[in-house]
């Protein structure tokens, strides 16, 4: 164990933490103290990860053999999901706080809700491809009890397809990584790739398969299609807060592999105007269509959005896609954006949950009579996600866009764009209607069922309440003034382009 | 005469099983001097083999025992791949033993039964220490005999049936593993069957015959692959699921099985020599049989729902990883085999004695019936996490070491089918997630509604209805082993650097 | 002259003299004179074998002192003594371990009948073994059938008539067949001791002459005497003849008269016929196709059967299968497996059919698998010959038939064209022999179901004698199986002095 061990730190705190969570049986039977340590220790967790951040460096854990090492480190990549795991899930902690008093075996839920998110970390500041794929696999693991929380049959049906997706794709990813340890040194992650043009000479078929292979099955945990059958049906029968970070977070692990994967191990350009880049831009796009589709013809809130999920999250790997910089900018930023606003959604449509029992969109007409505050965090998220300038959304999109235009592969250059342009519009069918009936119930709206259950204006709690709008105010904020974010995307993508 | 304490290990256990089966112990036919005698018995003789394994550290050691017939002798030979199975056994057998006091507890006719698993113990001992093929021949045959009183041992209708299928899988096996045993000799350059490291084929004498000689490798193969449960030569493996669990779990997970494996290993890197098969047309067809039982293993034991019987058609996968290895014929491939031989005898003896430990404390024996277990026996499922984590293949844990090294060793290998080979051994690992998964989802995350279960202090109703206490851990010796061979997989597989060293030191010299 | 050459000529006296005098005798001094009289033979061929092995070669002894080219000859070797004493050895052990069985199945007053069977058939057994002449051979082929029969019918039970008719009409034409040989051969030759004969012979074969009756004479007399033996496809009477003889009639029957056919026919080939014409001819592929269908086909057979007498009879056919197929590898390595083969299926038979005696006194007498369940537990002894027997049947190393299919498969190794074949039937028969024998086997060791018939009269320890012959025959499968160098080397010897 050499190098800094303050990398550790935002990893094994949590873990620790939620081993004693679910262990400890004073947990079990007192509420506040349970609260209490979990706030405690995500707070602790943000300030640590910031620290690491700071401190930067890198760390070998553990030596297997010669060839396999478990290492952390942090460069500009680790450093943005870090950042971004740890606050948005402080924030969702927060709310969780008051969200799971609803639910039962609370000390579950958040004894690996904080063992996930130092997972994660781990995930996040991961030095090489085995490491990488050690904390993904046991991503997978500790995040499956988030979505059997429910423990209805439907739970755990959809619990082990998340499973058995995920393991697919993580098997698939390690046909490559069998692959690629035999034509790397080591499969330490360095900015344009650490392969061996010797010894990949005469191989470049099952090369090209192996990156195929790799794309695909860490695309799984992002939702790609083909393997994307399992985000449907996961997100949204896990409690909504879980469904939060589970669409917008641990999704984005998959993306974190892949731009691993295809820019620190592989390097961008070997994979260039071959077949493989054409066929993962044609399969993003098809995702990024279907999932709009699927979305907008879907009348359950929690599965609209996560079929939203499916199409946005695949706007992120259509811009890796493009191997080039101003797309890679673009994807990143819609990692960013994304995370932020989906979370948004979903907190919302728990808060709907809890407060009204609602779950479908035609059931929450008026709305804005109960809630109104939420509503407009909603709506105002929602015009992000849609890509209404200013909003955070305008800006990713910008940039894949411009960045598929200059890409130079041909017809994608222009029918990527005018996908994503179909997929906006799309979106904003699935997502303002329920701000426009809300708000706008029209005139043979009664609003009876309101008016019996005296639900007018009964916001959620104020936990609950403000990281919605904490969330929905930095949704709108980066859209804003998006020039330091920008300028760190660029400077990542100019070390490995 | 130092060369002695090579019969020792062999002969003490076989002899002691035999003075048990014709000393009863008095009128009370068990006793607890008897379980301890047996219990020293068993740890004196692994360490035995310890001190044999760590004496003969400076080279081999050899002993001829006597002579068969002409140029047919019986000699014990402890090399290293031998050292790496005997040591591996020599560990197991006495936890096992442990163990299979308390899950016997109950049972009649215990002398018996423990004078024959004794008795296993020697034989299986002498298959690793077998100097040359003859011997490994020899006591392949009295491992199916010695072995089938413990699968009789139910003696049910079924138990005779598997009995019957084991016999007749195993003898006909051998039948033909004998074959390439004669031709063995017929063709060897020294006149004996003793391993040489690289194979004894006089080879010019060989090539004039190559297709013969390669034709009776494949019966060979074949042959002794009926104990690794080769496809089409498996289905006395699901059956012999019957017999108990201590038996199922260290004879049809290590010792029975691997030493189908290890004969295989014998067979083709010490005997026939991979620079005489190496890319013939024998290694195709043997890679792709070991292929199609990987595939079809694993498929079928997600099909199974009788606990053991699936885990018993993940081990007729898994043993095909060996094989698979065994199959490329490379000094890697070698060392892949022997890593995935090791990591697999601790993860299934792991998965099995679990399953073992809920069927002796609860008495259920189908997935179906596990709802919601994970909580009543927290040890018990402990372990078995950690076993089927690592029979995924999960990095960290002890399998992830086998299936890295035997990918990376087919990559190596550089031939198509090897490349195939990687793609059915990740596809066998998700049918593994499956088939593990869902009993762990099971026991940990019952669904609720099933069966009158509810959230907290699940089973209740059926407790009431059945008049049984609540199910709980079993005693220490159940759970002791248990927990020793969950940290043995963690243990190999966060630090695999020793014994990797010393099996690529193995394929080094052999391929 | 040594005194010692006298034995071979005394040994078959003696057992025909004893025959004749038991013919007055009460049953029990009959049985005793004729187990005095076995031992003694058996010791005089010992005599017999040390001598040719300290001199180191055969002798030939004139019966009645007519000199060559007439008269009857005896000629005695390493292979002669050795078969000659281990014919004794397993006759001893078959008569002793039946005893109480035979006394059972057959009437008080023709107890003595038996024995004069049983002493007739040693006698013949001897002839047949020692002769150095056709006709004596032939008439000793006729005496050993006659014998043969008596021993099938006097248990006057059951089938057992008409087994022994179709017994003796199988014979017959058997002993026919092999006439028609000697007398063709004897109008081509004009001789019909050994000696004379094969130079004629040679001498044809050389000129080039009578190929047609040749051919005809090793056909007719290869023919006649498989049909004697059973090879397959002739073994029609096998089942019948050991499945409802007494025990100790089956023994022997299965374990010593074929295999003194064989060894005839053996004799026949190498000191008339000559070994050399008979691999030019062909004649040995034919025997060596007949030899592995009736490998295959016999445990075929015996799979299907549910008796178990009747199944290990048709395990006879199969081992008989082996046997010609050695000799039919037309090598010399072969013929050394085949004779070597001859002893192994010799104990190896008689113990299983004696130790089924025991399993049958401890399931009512029944013989049919289920009666038999659980059997090895109600006499262990038995269980434990029963599963030796059948161990050693199937090829288990440390066993007799280990080194028999060791043998057999190296000496394949040299005919590169019967290689293959050769040992993949090996294999192949191998697991079918498990098929049924271990099936058995497992059988003997299971639980009684409740569902089971009880049994009515549970005998659950054999006499004395009886278990002493299982042990002693456990004890010469372990020899043969463990130090069968001197044993595979006298025979290569003996097969050399055959010349």
């Amino acid at each position: 164990m050499e190098g800094n061990m303050i990398l550790l730190l935002p990893m094994l705190c949590p873990i620790a933490a939620g081993i004693v969570v679910l262990a400890g049986k004073v947990f079990r039977k007192n509420r506040k103290y349970l609260t209490g340590l979990s706030v405690m220790v995500l707070v602790l967790e943000f300030a640590l990860a910031l620290w690491a951040v700071m401190s930067g460096g890198g760390l070998t854990m553990l030596r297997l053999t010669d060839q396999l090492s478990l290492g952390l480190h942090a460069d500009g990549v680790s450093r943005l999901f870090a950042m971004l795991t740890a606050s948005v899930w402080l924030l969702v902690g927060i709310y969780s706080v008051a969200y799971m008093s609803h639910e039962e075996e609370e000390h579950r839920f958040f004894g690996y809700y904080l063992i996930a998110v130092g997972v994660l970390m781990g995930l996040n500041f991961s030095a090489n491809l085995i490491t990488l794929y050690v904390f993904y696999e046991l991503m997978t693991l500790t995040s499956l009890p988030l979505v059997l929380h429910e423990r209805s049959k439907e739970a755990v049906r959809a619990g082990l397809k998340y499973l058995f997706y995920s393991v697919a794709g993580a098997f698939l990813a390690l046909f490559g990584i069998f692959f690629l340890a035999g034509v790397s040194e080591s499969l330490t992650f360095t900015a344009g790739g650490v392969l061996n043009d010797g010894a990949l000479a005469g191989k470049e078929g099952v090369f090209l398969i192996s990156a195929f292979c790799m794309i695909l099955g860490f695309g799984a945990k992002a939702g790609m299609f083909p393997l994307h059958g399992w985000l449907p049906t996961a997100h949204p029968v896990a409690p909504a807060c879980a469904s939060a970070v589970l669409s917008g977070l641990i999704t984005k692990a998959g993306v974190l592999a892949i731009i691993r994967v295809v820019y620190y191990v592989i390097g961008a350009d070997r994979l260039r105007g071959t077949w493989v880049q054409n066929a993962w831009i044609l399969l993003t796009l098809l995702t990024v269509f279907m999932g709009s589709m699927l979305a907008y013809k879907e009348p359950v809130m929690k599965k609209r959005l996560a079929y939203s999920t499916v199409s946005q999250v695949s706007y992120v790997l259509f811009g890796l896609s493009m191997l080039n910089q101003t797309a890679f900018v673009g994807a990143l930023s819609h990692v960013v954006f994304h995370s932020v606003i989906k979370n948004v959604l979903f907190l919302t449509a728990g808060a709907v949950i809890v407060t009204t029992g609602w779950t479908r969109v035609e059931q929450m007409r008026g709305l804005g009579q109960v809630m109104p505050k939420t509503l407009a965090c909603y709506t105002a998220a929602a015009l992000a996600l849609i890509g209404i300038p200013p909003a955070s959304g305008f800006v990713s999109k910008w940039y894949l866009a411009s960045g598929a235009l200059s890409s130079g592969t041909g017809v994608w250059a222009w029918a990527g764009p005018a996908v994503l342009l179909v997929s906006a519009l799309l979106t904003a069918g699935y997502l303002l209607p329920l701000t426009i009936q809300g708000f706008f119930p029209g005139h043979d709206f009664k609003g009876e069922e309101i008016q019996k259950r005296k639900l007018t204006g009964k916001e959620p709690s104020i936990w609950m309440l403000a990281p919605i709008a904490a969330l929905a105010a930095a949704a709108l904020l980066f859209g804003c003034f998006p020039g330091s974010l920008i300028s760190m995307l660029q400077s990542i993508a100019a070390s490995v382009l | 005469m130092s060369e002695i304490i090579l019969a020792l290990p062999v002969f003490l256990p076989i002899l002691s099983g035999v003075f048990m089966l014709f000393h009863q112990s008095g009128k009370e036919e068990w006793s607890r001097k008897r379980e301890l005698f047996i219990e020293g018995l068993v740890v004196a003789n692994s360490l035995l083999v310890a001190a044999a394994i760590a004496g003969g550290a400076g080279g081999e050691r050899r002993l001829v025992l006597f002579r068969l017939y002409s140029v047919l002798t019986i000699m014990f030979k402890l090399d290293r791949m031998g050292s790496v199975f005997a040591g591996l056994v020599a560990f197991l057998w006495p936890l096992a033993t442990l163990y299979a006091f308390e899950y016997m507890r109950h049972e009649e006719r215990k002398n018996t039964f423990f004078a024959c698993y004794t008795m296993t113990y020697g034989i299986t001992m002498g298959i690793a220490l077998a100097g040359n093929l003859v011997t490994l021949y020899l006591f392949y045959e009295m491992l199916t005999l010695v072995t089938l009183p413990l699968v009789l041992f139910p003696l049910t209708t079924e138990a005779v049936r598997a009995g019957r299928a084991y016999l007749y899988y195993s003898i006909g096996g051998a039948a033909f593993a004998f074959i390439g045993l004669v031709f063995v000799l017929g063709f060897s350059s020294v006149g004996t069957t003793e391993f040489i490291p690289g194979g004894m084929l006089d080879l010019g004498r060989a090539m004039e015959n190559k297709n013969v000689l390669l034709l009776v490798y494949v019966l060979a193969f074949f042959g002794f692959g009926v104990k690794a449960a080769l496809f089409p030569c498996y289905r006395w493996l699901p059956k012999a699921a019957v017999a108990p669990t201590p038996v199922t779990a260290l004879l049809h997970a290590v010792a029975v099985v691997k030493s189908g494996a290890f004969a295989i290993l014998r067979l083709t890197y010490f005997s026939f020599g991979t620079g005489f098969l190496g890319g013939t047309w024998a290694q195709w067809v043997v890679m792709s049989a070991a292929l199609v039982t990987i595939a079809f293993g694993s498929t079928m034991a997600v099909k199974e729902v009788h606990w053991k019987r699936r885990l018993a058609y993940s081990t007729v996968s898994n043993l095909s990883y060996i094989l698979f290895g065994a199959a490329l014929m490379t000094p890697f491939g070698l060392t892949a085999a022997l890593s995935h031989l090791v990591a697999h005898a601790f993860m299934k003896i792991c998965a099995f004695f679990c399953a073992g430990a809920v069927m002796h404390q609860s008495g259920k024996t189908y997935i179906y019936q596990l709802d919601g277990m994970g909580k009543k026996m927290p040890v018990t499922f402990g372990c078995l996490l950690v076993s089927s984590l690592s029979l995924m293949g999960i990095p960290l844990f002890a399998g992830f070491i086998g299936k890295w090294n035997l990918a990376r060793a087919a990559f190596d290998s550089g031939s198509r089918l090897g490349l195939a080979g990687v793609a059915v051994i990740l596809y066998s690992a998700l049918m593994t997630g499956i088939y593990m998964m869902t009993v762990i989802v099971r026991a940990y995350f019952p669904s609720l509604g099933t069966q009158g279960e509810t959230a907290d202090g699940a089973g209740d109703d059926r407790k009431r209805e059945s008049g049984k206490e609540e199910v709980t851990d079993p005693s220490w010796k159940m759970t002791a082993p248990l927990v020793i061979f969950a940290a043995a997989i963690l243990a190999i597989g966060l630090h695999p650097a020793p014994l990797m060293s010393i099996l690529t030191m193995i394929g080094g010299e052999a391929g | 002259m040594s005194f010692v050459q006298n034995f071979p000529f005394f040994s078959i006296i003696l057992a025909m003299f004893s025959g004749i005098v038991s013919s007055v005798l009460p049953g029990k001094k009959a049985r005793n004179l004729s187990l005095l009289m076995i031992a003694v033979t058996t010791a005089l061929s010992a005599g017999t074998l040390f001598f040719c092995l300290r001199t180191g070669e055969s002798y030939t002894y004139m019966m009645g002192h007519f000199p060559a080219p007439w008269g009857n000859e005896i000629r005695a070797g390493i292979l002669e003594g050795a078969t000659a004493v281990f014919f004794g050895v397993v006759m001893f052990l078959a008569v002793l371990g039946g005893l109480d069985h035979t006394a059972e199945d057959v009437e008080e007053k023709k107890l003595n009948l038996f024995y004069i069977m049983i002493d007739l058939m040693l006698s013949s057994l001897l002839a047949l073994v020692y002769t150095n002449d056709l006709f004596t051979a032939y008439v000793f082929v006729e005496i050993n059938t006659i014998a043969g029969c008596g021993l099938i019918m006097i248990r006057q039970k059951g089938r057992s008539m008409s087994a022994a008719i179709r017994y003796m009409i199988m014979s017959q034409l058997g002993s026919g067949l092999f006439l028609i040989g000697l007398s063709i051969l004897y109008d081509i030759t004009g001789h019909l001791l050994m000696s004379p004969a094969k130079e004629s012979v040679a001498a044809l074969a050389a000129a080039g002459d009578y190929r047609i009756p040749m051919l005809v004479i090793m056909a007719v007399i290869g023919v006649g005497l498989a049909i004697k033996s059973g090879l397959y496809p002739f073994h029609y009477w096998i089942p019948d003849t050991y499945g409802y003889a007494t025990p100790t009639a089956s023994a022997v029957l299965s374990g010593l008269v074929s295999k003194g056919y064989i060894f005839l026919l053996i004799k026949i080939f190498y000191r008339v016929l000559g070994y050399d014409n008979l691999v030019s001819s062909q004649m040995v592929n034919v025997l060596y196709v007949f030899g592995i269908t009736g490998m295959v086909m016999g445990s075929l057979h015996a799979i299907h059967e549910t008796d178990t007498r009747r199944m290990t009879a048709y395990s006879s056919v199969a081992q008989i299968g082996y046997i010609y197929m050695g000799i039919g590898l037309g090598t010399q390595p072969g013929m050394v497996a085949a004779v070597f083969h001859i002893f192994t299926h010799s104990a190896t038979k008689a113990l299983l059919f004696i130790s089924a005696v025991g399993l049958y006194e401890a399931s009512g007498d029944k013989k049919d698998y289920i009666s038999l369940r659980g059997a090895g537990y109600r006499n262990p002894l038995a269980g434990i010959g029963f599963t030796v027997g059948s161990l050693s049947m199937v090829g288990f190393p440390m066993l007799s038939g280990f080194i028999s299919k060791l043998l057999f498969a190296t000496s394949a190794l040299e005919s590169p064209h019967k290689m293959l074949p050769t040992l993949i039937v090996l294999a192949v028969s191998t697991t079918l022999n498990a098929v049924y024998f271990l099936r058995l086997v497992i059988t003997l060791y299971s639980r009684r179901r409740p569902e089971d018939a009880p049994i009515s009269e549970v005998k659950v320890r054999s006499s004395w004698h009886l278990r002493l012959a299982i042990l002693c025959f456990i004890a010469v499968n372990l020899v043969l199986g463990m130090s069968s160098q001197p044993i595979v080397q006298a025979i290569t010897d003996g097969l050399a002095m055959f010349g």
